[in-house]
């Protein structure tokens, strides 16, 4: 049986300074520009594929340490968003990249440019 | 009288569809114009039903004589009304109303122009000519159009029935924009029967040619008439002429104080005119009419002759106050008028074609009757136009008849002696009527009517020198008119046959067969050519016509009213009419100088100023009326004796006359003058080709210049596209990289932003 | 809900619902019948409306209904007419059935989705003139364009893509300019009144856009001059419309000119003069020098084309300049005159591209070089042909007439000065008669090119194309079907020639209602006339000495 949950029954944390969260955004900067370093210099369509999920994750992590700062299910909701998003997506864009390599033989992004100007 | 009482019930629908015109209309009339019967639009609606009836025929393509009968009919019952209407008048103008028609208000103001009729004496001597013109014309065309039994005279009879209506509406509208109605309608009709032979391109050009002039004139004629309504804040007659400021503006004029008019009141006189010289073919506007001819010649002689050039001379007539109160309007009118008639001679004496010699002869006339109402005798120009129709319609319906026999010859260098072919006897006579009238043999009906004019030009200050040249040009005229008679209709017999082109107009299809099939006709068949003489239809008509010409002398000696001061049927009718507002001139002179011819120096007042010694005829002396009597006649016996020693006496062949070598000794002259002095010519260069060169321009301009800036924006998206199109290179690290340059700027101004906003609090 | 509501609800949807149901159909000569059986169907509310409107207060709107639609931006589905609406209503709806019988062999691929098409485009012209929203206005005003869009686009001839492009963005970058400029009005209005809310509707936005400063009219003039001059079409921005009319089939040019064009004279008379009465006064003789630009320059272009149906398209925009010419000089006679030639021209225009369709259907060409004299071939055809052209002149008599007269008329009247000084017959203030004497040409261009149209095409020797062969099923002269689409046509002319009293006196009232709201923006007052003593004297001191013995 379900018990509508009060939330002055709860011991909810109390939120947190900044400087305690900092770490983690560092961190969560951190792996954003790797993935978009990596996104941005590597040609093999599935290593790209991969730095964009480091930088969702990046978000993620950026988006729960907020949640912890402020306070709210916000930050955790919309992480849990993303997860979801970012595994339909893996399997979209794997399937996507199979699909290419099978036309081109070859898993270089440089290979498509049929959409220039 | 089955169509008859069928109209009525149709009159009296279309009068129930308007329901309360009456509140409007009537509290504005004044309380000198009543209402008449309702019979007086049996006038205009019989003749609609004429036309109604023969586009039906041509619907079920009826192929005999009925459309020509139900016209001759119905005209004729027309004609019978308008004769009642003349006898049941009882000196008061009355209108009488068949439907609303425009009915604006504004406040307390409004524009109203109901289809309605005004009828006074100056419609009811114009409406008597009209349809009994017509009804007589309407028979010879009943023969003359046979040889096109079928859609062809179905199409014609329409056409001249609804010609009739639009005339109708002209002169007896009771409102300016009636009148613009039957104005534009004979234009449409003149349109539709010059063009009757809508194969040949030369009448399609002419009708096109008579259509268009005419427009111009007509505009002329719609701001006249949004001038009176500004002005005078009505266009309806019975209100306009019983209107006390224009009442003021006649008295101002009559004392020739013009300044107190104001210059709006002037211009219409302006701008109307201009509307009566595009229908009346006068000088500039002329150049539609001799044109015209290459109508049948029955419209030639109803429409082109006696009735719808004549509207220009109604229009003035009827619009006379308003020409009074104008100081330049009447003046330009007998300046043009004259010029016309002396431009129009000259031409007419040099052509060869006897229905063009007729038509500019018309033109002439036209002249003259302008002439007289310039000269300030509408009564003088009225009277013309009355005898005017009659013989110039007996003319032009003679040289049909020759066309006709002589399957379509005109040429008077091919015709001779017809006065003893057997069987052209009255057509002869009928000429012979026709042209002492036109060339003013005295005692005829022209000779009266033209000196009317002429004598007024002497008497009218300021005029003397149009009056010699109204008289020289009436040798003139009586010149060129026997030129034709000698040449033509006597003389030694002989004649060839023309082109005969309406003949087979309705077998051919084809323009080609018919000029193939003329040409063999001319070779082959000269020799035993057979004119076939006029049918009792034509020599009816032409025999009554002989008559009304003869009797219309008649009409100089009676009619007059001693109470009115009038002296003749034309002269009564005119004055108890809106034109009757004349300055006097006339009157007082020839009253003070009948009673005492010794000291008449009573001085008449006019637009013109004071005469005090205007019975004087210059050269001669004298009342100018009584030695015009002398002089118009002699000098009409020498234009007509110098026809016969240069083209009668001594001629054995038609071609050839004594005339030729003359002709030969003022070098190029003749040949200008045959050539119409080149005014079209000339029209064509300064107008119609320079406009035509404009339109061309703006065709391209529009195409270029106009659409070209549309295309030009649709072109610059274009262009702005193609210059940052590299930037989609198709490389997927070119598109992530500018992504993240741009994320990091806007991140950068963010930045800024937030720091600034920090800063300042 | 009234019944009269419920006819005009069916006016504007049902046609939408048929429109779907056509592109549904199976067999293509069904298309047709449903189209033909739908639109005469339509005229019955249309005449029932015309029955039930109350003519006494033909000012009014009547009929009016309005269902919220989002009220929050003040949004309504409301309708609802005044005897203006009403009769551009009756012209759309009567146009239906006539281009649909039309078409019945001009079109010989893809009927379903032509009818559909052309069912459709009736209800959203019904739906401007009916809608007392300014949005649904809106909303209806650029809907119309997706059907005509696509009946030029499909259904045209060679140049069709071009043309409909063309079309489809002049008309509608200049409609979205309107739709910024009644915007503003809106976003003013609800300020200004106070309402505590948006409001879109008409008559509300009417009453208080006069109080917005001549700056702020201005602009808002100029954006909706933007899209409803286009739509006129004015010069200079009139060139989509001889490229579209030209390539459009006939059933389009027939409505095109019929009704859509009048959607921007209607706009000019229903927005343009009352939103911005002050600064439509004071750019009134602009407005009008552009539409006198137009009716000689179009109509000096009609005069040297070749391609017939180009010359009726060029003649279309001289035609609406008169129009135009009638609106600006803002008085009673100008109005009357314009609505007037809202609907005259929809008949003789509509005549003449229906004739000119007609004839294409049989020589398949519209080169006047190439056919010409067919009044021996056609006399049915030449005759028709004769009377609308005489009727686009402005024969008396016939429709143009009444109109253009009193477009000219009150040009010519609507001088200041003349006002001022009081003469009778002078309405308004914002031309004068300079503008009817250049305007007035126009009647002679008119009758120029018209006249060398009638006479190369009907008159002359009979000419036809070298590859001219007789069409399948027509006959050579017209039959009964193609007599029968222009029969109510020529009725109209005669019956707007000789009674357009009737017309007058239907849009007596709200042209009455606009002409004082332009002058009491303006502070006009009709000038009282004067009173000429002088002259008054002179008639009595010396009015006896002439004309005095005519008749007492």
């Amino acid at each position: 049986m379900l018990q509508i949950i009060q939330p002055a029954q709860l011991a909810f944390p109390e939120p947190v300074e900044a400087s305690v969260i900092a770490p983690y955004l560092f961190v969560s900067a951190a792996m954003f520009v790797i993935g978009l370093v990596g996104f941005l210099t590597r040609k093999n369509m599935i290593i790209m594929f991969l730095c964009t999920e480091l930088m969702f994750q990046a978000a993620g992590l950026a988006l729960i340490a907020f949640g912890r700062h402020h306070l709210g299910a916000d930050g955790q909701t919309f992480v849990i968003f993303v997860l979801c998003v970012a595994a339909a997506e893996a399997a979209m864009a794997l399937a996507l990249v199979v699909l290419l390599f099978r036309h081109r033989e070859s898993l270089g992004a440089s290979a498509w440019k049929e959409l220039n100007g | 009288m089955m169509t008859s009482s069928l109209l009525n019930s149709m009159v009296s629908t279309v009068a129930a569809m308007a329901p309360d015109t009456a509140g409007h209309a009537a509290h504005a009339e004044p309380a000198a114009v009543g209402h008449g019967p309702a019979w007086v639009l049996l006038i205009p609606f019989l003749p609609f039903a004429g036309f109604l009836l023969n586009a039906l025929y041509a619907a079920f393509g009826v192929k005999s004589k009925l459309p020509a009968w139900t016209t001759v009919g119905l005209l004729a019952c027309s004609f019978i009304a308008t004769l009642s209407m003349f006898m049941g008048y009882d000196g008061t103008p009355y209108t009488v109303q068949a439907f609303e028609w425009f009915n604006i208000h504004y406040g307390d103001k409004s524009l109203v122009a109901n289809f309605s009729f005004y009828v006074d004496t100056l419609t009811i001597y114009w409406m008597l000519f009209v349809t009994g013109l017509a009804t007589l014309i309407a028979l010879y065309a009943s023969e003359y159009m046979s040889h096109d039994v079928g859609q062809g005279y179905n199409r014609f009879f329409a056409a001249f029935a609804l010609f009739v209506v639009s005339m109708s509406c002209l002169v007896m509208g009771d409102n300016l924009i009636m009148l613009y109605l039957g104005w534009e309608g004979v234009g449409l009709c003149s349109y539709l029967l010059i063009g009757y032979f809508y194969k040949k391109p030369s009448a399609v050009a002419a009708a096109k040619k008579a259509f268009i002039v005419n427009r111009i004139g007509d505009l002329g004629l719609a701001l006249g008439v949004y001038l009176t309504f500004v002005h005078f804040g009505t266009v309806q007659y019975s209100e306009l002429f019983a209107s006390e400021t224009l009442q003021g503006y006649i008295a101002a004029a009559s004392h020739g104080d013009f300044s107190m008019i104001p210059g709006e009141a002037q211009w219409i006189a302006l701008l109307l005119m201009i509307g009566a010289f595009g229908k009346s073919a006068q000088f500039p506007l002329y150049v539609w009419l001799p044109d015209a001819m290459e109508g049948p010649t029955p419209v030639s002689a109803l429409i082109h002759a006696a009735t719808m050039v004549t509207a220009g001379v109604y229009l003035i007539a009827r619009m006379y106050p308003l020409f009074l109160v104008s100081e330049t309007a009447l003046p330009i009118v007998a300046w043009i008028g004259t010029i016309t008639a002396f431009l129009a001679a000259t031409i007419g004496m040099a052509q060869f074609d006897i229905k063009r010699i007729m038509a500019y002869s018309t033109v002439s006339q036209l002249g003259y009757m302008f002439a007289g109402l310039g000269f300030l005798t509408p009564t003088g120009g009225a009277y013309h136009v009355l005898t005017h129709a009659f013989f110039k319609a007996l003319l032009f319906l003679c040289c049909g008849a020759v066309m006709h026999g002589f399957a379509g010859q005109l040429d008077l260098r091919k015709l001779s002696g017809l006065w003893k072919v057997k069987g052209w006897g009255i057509v002869s006579l009928g000429m012979l009527v026709g042209c002492i009238n036109l060339a003013g043999v005295p005692f005829t009906a022209g000779y009266f009517s033209k000196d009317t004019i002429l004598a007024e030009a002497f008497v009218t200050p300021g005029y003397a020198f149009l009056g010699w040249v109204l008289i020289l040009t009436a040798g003139l005229t009586a010149y060129y008119t026997f030129r034709v008679f000698f040449r033509v209709f006597v003389g030694p017999v002989e004649y060839h046959p023309g082109d005969e082109l309406h003949d087979h107009d309705h077998d051919h299809g084809h323009g080609e067969d018919h000029h193939h099939d003329a040409g063999q006709h001319g070779d082959h068949h000269a020799d035993h050519f057979h004119p076939h003489a006029p049918g009792w239809a034509i020599n009816t008509v032409l025999v009554v016509l002989t008559g009304c010409s003869l009797l219309a002398t008649g009409l100089y000696f009676v009619g007059g009213d001693k109470d009115a001061h009038t002296k003749h049927y034309a002269d009564t009718m005119v004055m108890d009419s809106s034109a009757s507002y004349h300055s006097g001139y006339s009157k007082h002179a020839f009253e003070a100088y009948e009673a005492d011819p010794e000291h008449a120096h009573e001085p008449g007042h006019g637009p013109r100023g004071s005469i005090d010694k205007a019975l004087a005829m210059p050269l001669t002396g004298g009342d100018p009326h009584k030695m015009m009597y002398f002089i118009s006649g002699v000098v009409g016996v020498i234009g007509i004796a110098l026809a016969w020693l240069l083209h009668y006496q001594g001629r054995t062949k038609a071609s050839e006359c004594k005339m030729d070598a003359i002709a030969r000794r003022f070098g190029p002259i003749p040949r200008w003058a045959e050539n119409k002095w080149y005014v079209d010519e000339l029209y064509h260069a300064i107008f119609v080709k320079p406009l035509r060169i404009i339109s061309h321009v703006f065709h391209w301009v529009d195409k270029l210049l106009v659409d070209g800036i549309v295309n030009v924006f649709g072109f610059l998206p274009r262009v702005f596209a193609w210059i940052i199109r590299p930037s989609q290179s198709g490389v997927l690290q070119g598109y992530a990289v500018s992504m993240a340059g741009g994320l990091a700027i806007l991140l950068f101004v963010v930045l800024i932003i937030v720091s600034r906003a920090g800063g300042a609090s | 809900m009234s019944l009269e509501v419920w006819s005009l609800l069916a006016l504007i949807f049902l046609p939408a619902v048929v429109g779907v149901l056509i592109g549904l159909v199976k067999n293509e000569d069904n298309a047709y019948r449903i189209a033909l059986a739908t639109t005469l169907a339509l005229c019955v509310p249309a005449v029932g409306l015309l029955g039930a409107f109350d003519f006494n207060h033909a000012g009014m709107t009547q009929f009016e209904h309005s269902i919220p639609w989002v009220p929050g931006l003040g949004l309504e589905f409301s309708i609802g007419m005044d005897s203006v609406s009403l009769l551009l209503i009756l012209l759309s709806v009567l146009l239906g059935p006539i281009v649909v019988l039309a078409s019945k062999t001009a079109i010989t691929k893809d009927r379903r989705m032509y009818y559909a098409w052309l069912t459709v485009l009736q209800g959203a012209m019904v739906g401007v003139f009916a809608a007392q929203d300014l949005l649904l206005f809106y909303i209806c005003f650029e809907f119309t364009l997706l059907p005509m869009f696509i009946l030029i686009r499909k259904y045209g001839s060679t140049n069709r893509i071009a043309a409909s492009t063309k079309f489809f963005l002049y008309t509608f970058t200049g409609s979205m300019m309107t739709l910024a400029g009644l915007m503003y009005v809106v976003w003013f209005v609800a300020q200004d009144a106070q309402l505590g809310r948006w409001t879109l509707d008409i008559a509300t936005l009417t009453h208080y856009a006069g109080n917005m400063s001549l700056t702020e009219q201005g602009w808002v003039l100029a954006a909706m001059l933007a899209g409803f001059a286009v739509k006129v079409p004015l010069f200079p921005v009139h060139t989509w419309l001889p490229l579209a009319h030209t390539e459009a089939p006939t059933a389009g040019s027939v409505i095109l000119a019929g009704v859509l064009l009048k959607l921007g004279t209607y706009g000019f008379y229903r927005f343009a003069v009352p939103l911005a009465p002050e600064a439509f006064f004071e750019y009134a003789p602009a407005i009008a020098i552009l539409s006198i630009i137009g009716i000689i320059y179009a109509g000096l272009i009609c005069w040297v084309q070749d391609d017939i149906k180009k010359l009726v398209a060029y003649s279309s925009v001289s035609h609406l300049g008169f129009c135009i010419l009638g609106l600006s000089a803002l008085n009673v006679t100008g109005f009357s005159g314009s609505i007037l030639y809202m609907l005259s021209h929809g008949f003789s225009t509509g005549g003449l591209f229906l004739m000119i369709g007609f004839m294409y259907e049989r020589y398949h060409t519209r080169d006047m070089n190439e056919v010409g004299g067919l009044a021996s071939k056609m006399p049915v055809w030449a005759t028709f042909m004769v009377f609308f052209a005489m009727a686009s002149v402005g024969l008396p008599g016939l429709n143009g007439f009444p109109s253009e007269l009193l477009c000219l008329i009150s040009a010519f009247q609507s001088d200041a000065a003349w006002n001022a000084a009081g003469e009778p017959g002078a309405w308004g203030a914002s031309l004068g008669p300079w503008f009817a004497v250049f305007a007035g040409t126009g009647m002679v261009i008119a009758a120029m090119y018209l006249l060398y149209m009638v006479g190369k095409i009907c008159f002359g020797a009979y000419k036809e194309p070298a590859d001219h062969h007789p069409h399948d099923e027509l006959p050579t002269d017209l039959n009964t079907r193609e007599i029968l689409t222009l029969t109510p046509l020529a009725i109209g002319c005669v019956l707007f020639g000789l009674q357009p009293t009737l017309l007058l006196d239907a849009v007596s009232e709200p042209v009455n209602n606009t002409v004082r709201l332009v002058e009491q923006a303006n502070g006009i007052e009709p000038g009282e006339p004067a009173i000429r003593h002088i002259m008054n004297e002179h008639a009595d001191d010396h009015g006896n000495d002439l004309g005095g013995d005519s008749h007492d």
